[in-house]
């Protein structure tokens, strides 16, 4: 029965993924690849922010909210952009277009998030007896987390890769980029500072993962037009 | 040597990130378990000449549900939560005598009867429904003592927590649903291993002596007065036996008696023409094993030096009347003088001192007072207690109810006082004379302190003798305390007669858990299948256009055309 708890919440927090990959166009390109080497550049840079982490932050004692050591925090946040910029532009990948490269990126990326932020805990928590809806909320959490991974990955193609874009535009995609990256401090306020509760967080991110999924996508087909 | 070092360096970074990793997921596999936890404490296991009785079972897993079950519901793979407030007494014999199956029973305690609880202790004035609860579960112990269980009951005291578990169980009890696997509901998990039988328990009695003043002669021409109370308890829970009034009244009593008199006689001047032995005994509830064995250990002539030996049993909650209890008849010139020396001093603390009488049958192996221990070997000995009636076998032996909230300390210092006073005049030969020796305000006086620290001890301790380890602090705690107040302090460590055996795990961690029902599991199966399936529809429509989707359905069809 809890064994049935374990595989439905597993279900919600890597089956997107899945589907992601094998109803877009990504599967007929065979784009894995991308998907496994963005992956890979996720987990170097989870172990550099971590190091970064331990040798920057202090051990706070209690559970509020320290302005200082959250913008630290935010700022080594931003090594994310940086591996993503990594993945995004510098490796070398075989004949693929821009519209597919940053989606298998961005899949590549939220799936390792998923993977060495949720698995274990899920595998530990959710098969024990007690029942709580922690779980199916942190599959949400992982579904939002995905749409954040390719919107930003997909702001990230727009700022790095593509040259001609008209250029009011421009201010608007790194701000976007601004916020996305900034998500998982805003939560952490949202959390720490405000008292939310994980449900109401969960919500929050969704619904801001939706609205940030729609502009970027509006951007981007924005951007896709004077080129066509 | 610079190009050997960096892979090394990054070999440990590598290794120090993995480690916080490791950190990392500990620290969540500790915040995962939520799970209410419960100090629980089981019902003894105990066998009488191979004859089981108790709780034969301590492993627990099973849903729970409250007295308001459906009556047609099937119990045996459930555990019934009763608190003892709303508990009536008929339902649980009918359970028992027609031994109906139950996966489990779970008896919920008031504070009062917690022997941690610090709260307002001493008053004698109980409230009537204290009384009633006191009455009730003193029924229920002896009906659970003296039957056979074939699975595990637990006692727990009532708390915020497990009040919130039981207003939720009831609450779906009320509306219909019994808690199975497929409702949901509340699971209560206690791992623990099959009891084991303890091997060989044994007993450990405590002696002292005050040695009186010798007049040039040897010493073992003094006659002796034997003061004695037994420190041991039974009860249905081992764990909580802690018998505050049986017997930690008299052990507490005792206790103060030597401390008075080791002042008196550690003055040449006032040190009296008798000596006096001091003995705490174990064994109480088995008809006073661990007397028995200590009087045997004695040599002839000892035993024959003893004057008398007064025995202190239960005299922590009386009003006005204590009893003394005999087995020679009243007319014994020796029981006569122990009559008149407590009734003068009783007459004048302002309360009555009973005599009963009651006959030693040889045959019969249930040795109701310690006293008649005594009497079997032809000791003069006498019982004082509160109790008006032997108790049987078993009862009255410090279990559940006998908890501090239900014992006054004024009592026993009353209790004190007329021992005290009345061996005092025996001793210095002043009967019948008016004379105060351990008056109020004196150094002599009763510790009030003294009593209450020891009491509290006492009252926090629980004392089932085959439970005790060997020198366990308790004990030794004991014995120190009579080497304070006594010389020639020995411990005598005896095993308990074959008719008993005991078993082991006495207290638990009761896990509770809330579960989900299968029915919500495969409900949620179902939304989160038609979520994947919306989703991919989704993502195929947006990315390649509905005909895409459509023609996905259409393949497999038209495939087969094609190879037919």
């Amino acid at each position: 029965m809890t064994l049935f708890h374990f595989f439905n919440c597993a279900i919600l927090t890597f089956g997107p993924h899945a589907v992601y990959y094998s109803a877009t166009p990504l599967s007929e390109y065979d784009t894995l690849g991308t998907s496994i080497k963005a992956a890979v550049v996720y987990l170097a840079t989870a172990l550099v922010k971590l190091i970064c982490l331990a040798t920057f932050l202090k051990v706070s004692e209690s559970d509020s909210f320290d302005p200082y050591q959250e913008l630290l925090k935010a700022l080594i946040g931003f090594i994310d952009v940086a591996g993503l910029y990594f993945a995004l532009a510098q490796l070398t990948h075989r004949n693929i277009s821009q519209n597919h490269k940053f989606q298998a990126v961005g899949l590549g990326w939220a799936f390792a998030d998923s993977v060495l932020h949720r698995l274990a805990p899920l595998w530990v928590g959710a098969r024990g007896l007690e029942f709580t809806w922690d779980y199916i909320l942190q599959g949400l959490e992982a579904n939002a987390n995905l749409v954040l991974s390719i919107s930003l990955a997909a702001l990230g193609s727009l700022m790095w890769l593509r040259k001609n874009k008209p250029k009011t535009l421009i201010p608007i995609i790194y701000v976007c980029a601004g916020i996305v990256a900034t998500m998982p401090s805003i939560t952490s306020y949202l959390r720490r500072g405000l008292g939310w509760h994980f449900p109401k967080i969960v919500g929050f991110e969704l619904f801001t993962s939706l609205v940030m999924a729609f502009i970027s996508w509006q951007l981007f087909s924005a951007c896709q037009r004077p080129s066509l | 040597m610079a190009p050997r070092k960096s892979p090394r360096e990054r070999q440990m970074l590598v290794l120090e990130s993995v480690i916080a990793l490791v950190f990392v997921l500990v620290a969540c596999v500790e915040l995962c378990d939520g799970a209410t936890v419960v100090d629980v404490y089981r019902l003894i296991q105990y066998d009488i000449s191979g004859a089981p009785f108790g709780s034969r079972l301590a492993g627990l897993n099973h849903h729970a549900t409250s007295l308001h079950f459906s009556p047609h519901a099937d119990l045996s793979r459930t555990v019934l939560l009763i608190p003892l407030r709303e508990f009536n007494i008929s339902f649980v014999k009918e359970y028992i005598a027609e031994n109906k199956p139950l996966g489990g029973l779970l008896f919920l305690l008031p504070q009062i009867f917690n022997f941690e609880n610090k709260g307002e202790v001493g008053s004698n004035h109980l409230d009537g429904t204290e009384e009633l609860l006191k009455n009730v579960l003193a029924e229920l112990e002896q009906i659970l003592i003296r039957t056979n269980l074939p699975y595990p009951v637990y006692f727990a005291f009532e708390d915020d927590n497990i009040n919130a578990v039981l207003a939720d169980i009831k609450k779906s009890d009320i509306t219909g649903q019994p808690a199975t696997a497929t409702t949901g509901g509340y699971k209560f998990v206690v791992s623990a291993l099959e009891p084991k039988s303890l091997v060989s328990p044994s007993i450990t009695n405590i002696q002292g002596w005050l040695t009186g003043l010798k007049a040039g002669d040897d010493a073992h021409q003094l006659p002796t007065i034997a003061i004695v109370a037994s420190y041991d308890t039974f009860g249905a829970a081992p764990a909580l036996s802690v018998g505050s009034d049986s017997n930690g009244s008299g052990v507490v009593a005792l206790l103060e008696v030597a401390r008075l008199f080791s002042l008196l006689y550690s003055n040449p001047k006032t040190r009296g023409q008798y000596n006096l032995l001091f003995g705490l005994t174990s064994g109480g509830p088995y008809n006073y094993n661990g007397t028995r064995k200590w009087l045997r250990s004695f040599d002839q002539r000892l035993r024959e030096s003893i004057d008398y030996a007064i025995c202190i049993d239960s005299i922590g909650s009386w009003e006005n009347e204590l009893w003394i209890h005999v087995s020679k008849p009243p007319e014994n010139s020796y029981i006569k003088q122990i009559m008149e020396d407590f009734s003068s001093v009783a007459e004048e603390l302002g309360f009555n001192v009973n005599l009963k009488h009651k006959k030693i049958n040889i045959s019969n192996p249930r040795v109701a007072w310690e006293h008649e221990q005594f009497s079997r070997l032809r000791v003069t000995a006498a019982t004082l207690s509160e109790l008006s009636a032997a108790p049987e076998l078993l009862e009255k032996t410090g279990g559940l109810i006998d908890s501090r909230h239900f014992v006054d300390e004024k009592a026993i210092i009353r209790g004190v006082k007329l021992v005290a006073e009345s061996l005092a005049r025996h001793i210095y030969g002043h009967q019948g004379k008016n004379i105060q020796i351990f008056a109020d305000n004196s150094n002599l006086a009763v510790n009030p302190y003294y009593i209450r620290s020891w009491l509290d001890v006492l009252s926090q301790t629980p004392r089932v003798a085959p439970f005790f380890s060997k020198d366990d602090p308790f004990v030794m705690a004991l014995k120190k305390e009579l080497e304070d107040h006594t010389d020639e302090v020995n411990l005598q460590r005896e095993a308990l007669d074959g008719m008993f055996t005991f078993y082991d795990s006495t207290s638990a961690k009761l896990n509770i858990y809330q579960v989900a029902s299968v029915t919500f599991d495969l409900l949620l199966l179902l939304v989160l299948g038609s979520y994947l399936i919306v989703l991919f529809s989704f993502l195929v429509i947006t990315t390649r256009g509905l005909d895409d989707l459509i023609s996905l359905f259409r393949r497999p069809p038209s495939r087969k055309v094609k190879t037919a």
